[in-house]
């Protein structure tokens, strides 16, 4: 602890604040989460950060170069698309869209996931070896393969493709937290608590629950990255969301058209998401050596 | 570990994998042997006569089969091809043809012609599409798009052998426009012994999948998405040097085309995106050629809308606008100013036609005098598709929305899916609409006929509804005759006709592109039609 | 054994009944006629239609239909493209193996480079050269694939000139489709010059592979080292120490094996990203596979086409994975089943 101590009274920081001094010590994870801190700033105040209407076309201004090169100008930051729409506006909304979206639908999965997996987990006998393994062989189709479908059902658009997403998400969740749940169920606390005569409902609040959280925390930050690059990659397809919705991978799809003679339009947009799941990973990297740290010391 | 291992297994590693993927391109003299040729879409099928896109007649007119008469690639005049000669009697109704000996049919592994082409051929030909009777015209749908929208059917009293090399064909009307009718993309000449050997067999329809004709090369196969292969025709009648093989890569993007085309994947692209022509200008190794397209973009007015009925509300909104802004900005300089229906590849062009210019002033007073108010509101409808006459027209009717605010008339634009589009604006429910017209020949009737005569409203390419019965003589007039000087003359008239009218108002004439690299040797640039590979060759 | 073979042939069958009646009910979800969505023939007139759907047992109960739609499927009728019109089951016999072909070199490639430098790193542990390893592998992996298509298509295609942009060979060669593997289609054809078709085809897979294999290739290292650094961690490690065996010893008679028991179920999960990495980098190369053929499908809504190759891909996939678990239950029995580590 950095604080001076007068007195030599043992300090013990709570687990969670234990995992944080550990994460504190990594400087890349550090990094990382300062980057990823700044998109969610660009996601939420996305309307006051954009120079620009990220819809608003300009015909006088079409493929205006980024303002590092030549011919660019500073008051198109990092250029301007086909249609004259500012760039880096785009982008700053396009941050909102992609990792918005994919925070919801992450914490959408999880509370499904975790609901599932509970039952899964306090649930025994053949019936629920049965749907476990169901369950483990549906996990393994691809989430492009559900976004195809669905959009064949229902069509196009950025909430169906969120769908998609949760949907191929879920079954993660619930694995990790039923083996979570049933290992935990075994612990002596547990049975501690039974016999005081905590219902099921009590134990999972009380007791499972919170020791479940930084588990949930490194799954959470797995499926976010996954979800920013499925997210962008329906996007990109055109399965998700729809141009001129400015989201990460429709705007990479929509430069592509112009790919050769404005580079930036793929360059940018693509960096942005490459920087968003780096972000990720290194954070949810950081989080797990720091758990790992603690639970070794 | 032991030290050493791991260093000396990646050098391994990079070492074999740069064997196969750092080296060169290849350079083989095999790749000399053919000309991949990446199309923008798939054909319909192989027979252009059931088709009137011009991706079908691209794969297949002058590849596969022959005509009996061609356009010449420099002038665009009329030339002899399967006829080595022809003759007009003195009436107009009589055309008489000689007939070339000795052009031989493909021998593929599906068909073996036994004899060479004659006039057996041009009659199962021209019969097919002529006839209801036929027996092959009902196969594969039974229509004819091009003939029926010409009405060539019915103005052909009979198609006759007088030998073995010679036919005549017997016209009800005059028609001055019928020579260039036969040199077009779809007046092919099929094998009557082939379609007679499939009936035999009892598939008829193969005939328009599995082609043979005369053409500089056979049909090897296809598949949808993915390539047409072709194979030289050796015994082809011009004897012109060839590559063996011919393939059409099938690359719907353009910006995929164009990346093929820098490197080296294709040797030809076709149609390359307004946007890029500056990279193709720019590369020493890559070649530009454009022709001034057979098309017409316009902005047509629904003529029996009130207040649209008015010629001077027309004149008022053809005032309002800038062309020149709508071609800088929608065609990117890819294109030639409107002043007429004809654009200037056709040899009726009349480049002293009168055309309006920019005024709003004047339009604001036009209005005035019509009675309309500021804050008139009325509708342009933006086709949804891109096409060559029109390459983005939402961006060209915002254009035009800003131009009508300044003459005070607020205007909200319209789209709808391409097939509702076309739907709503055969029944009339527009105000105005951008949209064009591409024309299969440079035959002036091919541009007034089915744009704005009375009889071309129910067949729904008439988009400004306008019937003028002075116009519909006019061009029956200029039909009656072979005179191309009297025909110039009727047509100057019918310029002047509609320049007072105004029905619509014509933008923008496109140049159509096509882009490819030098190693190709002898590829013509056909101002009508379709890509000819015939003659052309590689050297690397 | 057989008992654990029962299992898995029960679960594997089960998986596949599940996914059929997932196709069969996409019949009647997709939008449009389920007769057409069914079979991909759109009837001309009532008695055409009224007979196919005689065929197709339309006109009884939902589980004859679906017990008759399990006949066709496997006696191979799968109907035929809304599109092309071609048979669903020769156009996926064409579009499977591209795929396959694709996503097994990236494999090999990413087994090949990232176990090794995964082991090197393990044993390197929190040294320099494993942070520098890991660091570069967590850059790689948050690629997303796509992107990392595009820039090799602009920096080595486009700038460089030295790969192709699309396709499997160049289309001047003839290659009938005999297996679906082009490279064995190569060997197998006549009348072409080999080696030169070898040089091309290897060309044009360059890139497309690359990309995939790049993203496989950190994920497997970040397997591995996680796995070394933990079996570094065990007491038998320990104990080997302190009987003095030479690192080199330790490593390849403790190491190798008891890393590598831990990464096979991870296979399992990878191949499901890399089947999805190659469909995304399909569409860009214009690689004729299975995903370039979905992804079409779906613009142009052939509800047939992706009836059965939803069915294809996922029964490609699951068998994959259910035997690679498998195989790992076999190896290793004492490991709780479907045990998965993290990335």
């Amino acid at each position: 602890m950095p604080q001076f101590s007068l007195y030599e009274e043992e300090y013990h920081p709570s687990p969670l604040k234990r995992t944080w001094i550990e994460f504190r010590n990594s400087h890349i994870a550090v990094v990382g989460l300062v980057v990823l801190a700044g998109l969610l700033l660009f996601s939420l105040f996305a309307p006051f950060l954009a120079p620009y209407d990220p819809l608003a076309q300009n015909i006088d201004g079409l493929l205006i170069p980024p303002s590092w090169t030549v011919n660019g100008s500073i008051s198109h930051l990092f250029g301007t698309d086909a249609l004259g729409r500012d760039v880096f506006s785009r982008i700053i909304y396009g941050c909102r869209v992609t990792l918005g979206s994919s925070i919801l639908l992450v914490l959408l999965a999880m509370l499904i996931g975790v609901t599932i997996g509970t039952v899964a987990g306090v649930m025994q006998g053949v019936r629920s070896s049965v749907i476990n393994h169901l369950l483990d062989a549906l996990m393994a189709i691809p989430t492009l393969l559900i976004a195809i479908i669905i959009v064949a059902i229902v069509g196009t658009g950025l909430v169906n493709s969120m769908w998609a997403i949760t949907l191929a998400l879920i079954p993660q969740f619930i694995h990790h937290t039923r083996s979570f749940v049933r290992a935990e169920m075994k612990k002596e606390y547990i049975l501690a608590s039974r016999l005081d005569g905590a219902t099921n409902r009590q134990l999972f609040f009380n007791s499972i629950l919170p020791n479940m959280i930084e588990m949930l925390v490194v799954q959470g930050t797995l499926a976010l990255s996954i979800a920013v690059i499925d997210i962008s990659a329906l996007g990109f397809l055109n399965l998700g969301a729809q141009p001129p919705l400015p989201e990460l991978g429709a705007i990479l799809a929509d430069g592509l058209d112009v790919a050769y003679l404005a580079p930036w339009n793929v360059a940018l947009p693509g960096l942005t998401i490459f920087v968003m799941v780096l972000a990720i990973n290194i954070v949810g990297d950081g989080l797990r050596s720091a758990l790992r740290k603690r639970l070794v010391r | 570990m032991q030290p050493g291992i791991v260093r000396r297994w990646v050098v391994m590693l990079t070492t074999a994998l740069c064997v196969v993927a750092c080296s060169e391109r290849p350079q083989d003299p095999f790749y000399e042997s053919g000309i991949i040729y990446c199309s923008e879409s798939n054909p319909v099928n192989f027979n252009p006569q059931l088709d009137t896109s011009g991706t079908t007649a691209d794969a297949t007119s002058h590849q596969v089969y022959g005509r009996l008469l061609d356009f010449a690639a420099d002038s665009g005049r009329i030339v002899p091809s399967l006829a080595s000669s022809w003759k007009v009697s003195a009436d107009g109704l009589t055309y008489t043809f000689q007939l070339r000996k000795g052009v031989s049919f493909h021998t593929t592994d599906y068909f073996t012609p036994s004899r060479p082409f004659n006039a057996d051929d041009v009659l199962f030909s021209i019969n097919r599409w002529r006839l209801p009777t036929h027996p092959y015209h009902g196969v594969s749908g039974g229509r004819y798009p091009y003939f029926e929208s010409l009405g060539l059917a019915e103005n052909i009293a009979a198609v006759n052998r007088v030998n073995g090399y010679r036919i005549e064909i017997i016209l009800n009307r005059r028609d001055s426009s019928f020579l260039a009718n036969l040199a077009t993309d779809f007046s092919i000449i099929l094998s009557a012994e082939y379609a007679q050997h499939l009936q035999n067999m009892g598939t008829p329809e193969r005939i328009d999948h599995y082609p043979i004709g005369t053409g500089p090369y056979k049909f090897n196969s296809y598949r949808k998405d993915h390539f047409i292969r072709y194979q030289r025709h050796d015994e082809h009648w011009q004897n012109q040097p060839s590559a063996a093989r011919l393939i059409y890569d099938i690359t719907p993007k353009s910006s995929l085309r164009l990346a093929k085309l820098i490197t080296g994947e294709c040797d030809a692209i076709a149609f390359p995106a307004q946007t890029e022509l500056d990279i193709i200008r720019e590369r020493e190794n890559l070649l530009l050629a454009e022709k001034p397209g057979l098309n017409i973009g316009f902005w047509a007015f629904n003529t029996q809308r009130p207040p649209f009925d008015n010629p001077d509300v027309r004149r008022a909104l053809a005032f309002a606008i800038d062309k020149n802004t709508l071609l800088e900005a929608v065609y990117f300089g890819s294109a030639s100013r409107a002043k007429t229906l004809l654009p200037a590849a056709s040899w009726a062009y009349q480049g002293d036609a009168d055309d309006t210019a920019y005024n709003p002033v004047l339009a604001r007073k036009l209005l005035d005098d019509a009675g309309i108010e500021p804050g008139f509101t009325m509708t342009i409808w933006a086709m949804p598709v891109e096409r060559a006459y029109n390459p983005n027209a939402a961006k060209m009717a915002e254009l035009i929305q800003r131009y009508l605010a300044d003459v005070g008339i607020r205007a909200t634009i319209v789209s709808y899916d391409w097939t509702t589009f076309r739907r709503h604006l055969r029944e009339g429910l527009h105000d105005s609409v951008l949209i064009g017209w591409s024309a299969d020949n440079g035959d002036p009737d091919n541009f007034y006929r089915p744009l704005l005569s009375c009889g071309a409203i129910p067949s729904g390419t008439n988009r400004a509804m306008w019937c003028n019965e002075d116009y519909d003589e006019l061009l029956n007039e200029a039909l009656q005759t072979e005179d191309i000087v009297r025909r110039k003359a009727i047509y100057q008239q019918v310029n002047r006709l509609l320049y007072e009218r105004l029905p619509l108002v014509p933008l923008a004439h496109a140049y159509r592109y096509r882009a490819y690299r030098d190693e190709l040797d002898g590829m013509l640039i056909n101002p009508y039609g379709g890509v000819r590979f015939g003659g052309v060759t590689k050297a690397l | 054994m057989i008992n654990v073979l029962t299992r898995y042939l029960t679960l594997f069958v089960l998986t596949l009944l599940v996914l059929a009646a997932l196709s069969f009910s996409l019949a009647y979800l997709f939008p449009g006629d389920v007769l057409t969505n069914l079979t991909g023939l759109t009837p001309q007139n009532d008695m055409q239609r009224e007979a196919l759907a005689r065929q197709y047992k339309l006109d009884q109960p939902y589980v004859v239909q679906f017990y008759h739609y399990l006949g066709q499927l496997l006696s191979g009728n799968w109907g035929h493209s809304f599109i092309s019109g071609l048979p669903l089951r020769e156009e996926i016999g064409i579009a499977m193996p591209a795929t396959i072909e694709l996503a097994t070199y990236a494999m090999l490639i990413a087994l090949i480079v990232g176990v090794p430098v995964g082991y090197y790193a393990g044993m390197r542990s929190y040294t320099p050269i494993d942070h520098t390893i890991n660091s570069v592998s967590l850059f790689s992996y948050s690629f997303p694939v796509f992107w990392l298509a595009l820039l090799f298509i602009l920096v080595f295609s486009l700038e460089l000139g030295i790969a192709p942009l699309s396709g499997r060979v160049s289309l001047l060669f003839d290659i009938p489709d005999a297996t679906g593997f082009i490279l064995l289609d190569i060997l197998l054809a006549e009348d072409i010059d080999k080696g030169l078709a070898l040089s091309d085809a290897l060309h044009h897979m360059a890139l497309p592979t690359l990309a995939i294999a790049i993203i496989t290739t950190a994920a497997m290292i970040r397997m591995t080292r996680r796995s070394v650094i933990d079996v570094l961690g065990r007491p038998y490690i320990t104990a080997a120490r302190s009987r003095g065996l030479s690192r080199w010893q330790i490593f390849s008679r403790h190491i190798v094996r008891n890393a590598l028991l831990p990464i096979l179920p991870l296979m399992a999960i990878q191949i499901t990203t890399l089947i999805t990495n190659a469909m995304i980098v399909e569409t860009l190369f214009s690689w004729p596979g299975i995903g370039n053929w979905l992804i079409q499908a779906i613009y142009q809504r052939d509800y047939p086409a992706l009836r059965v190759g939803m069915l294809a891909v996922s029964t490609l996939v699951i068998t994959l994975t259910i035997l690679v678990d498998l195989f790992n239950r076999l190896i290793d029995p004492s490991r709780e089943k479907y045990e998965r580590a993290t990335v």
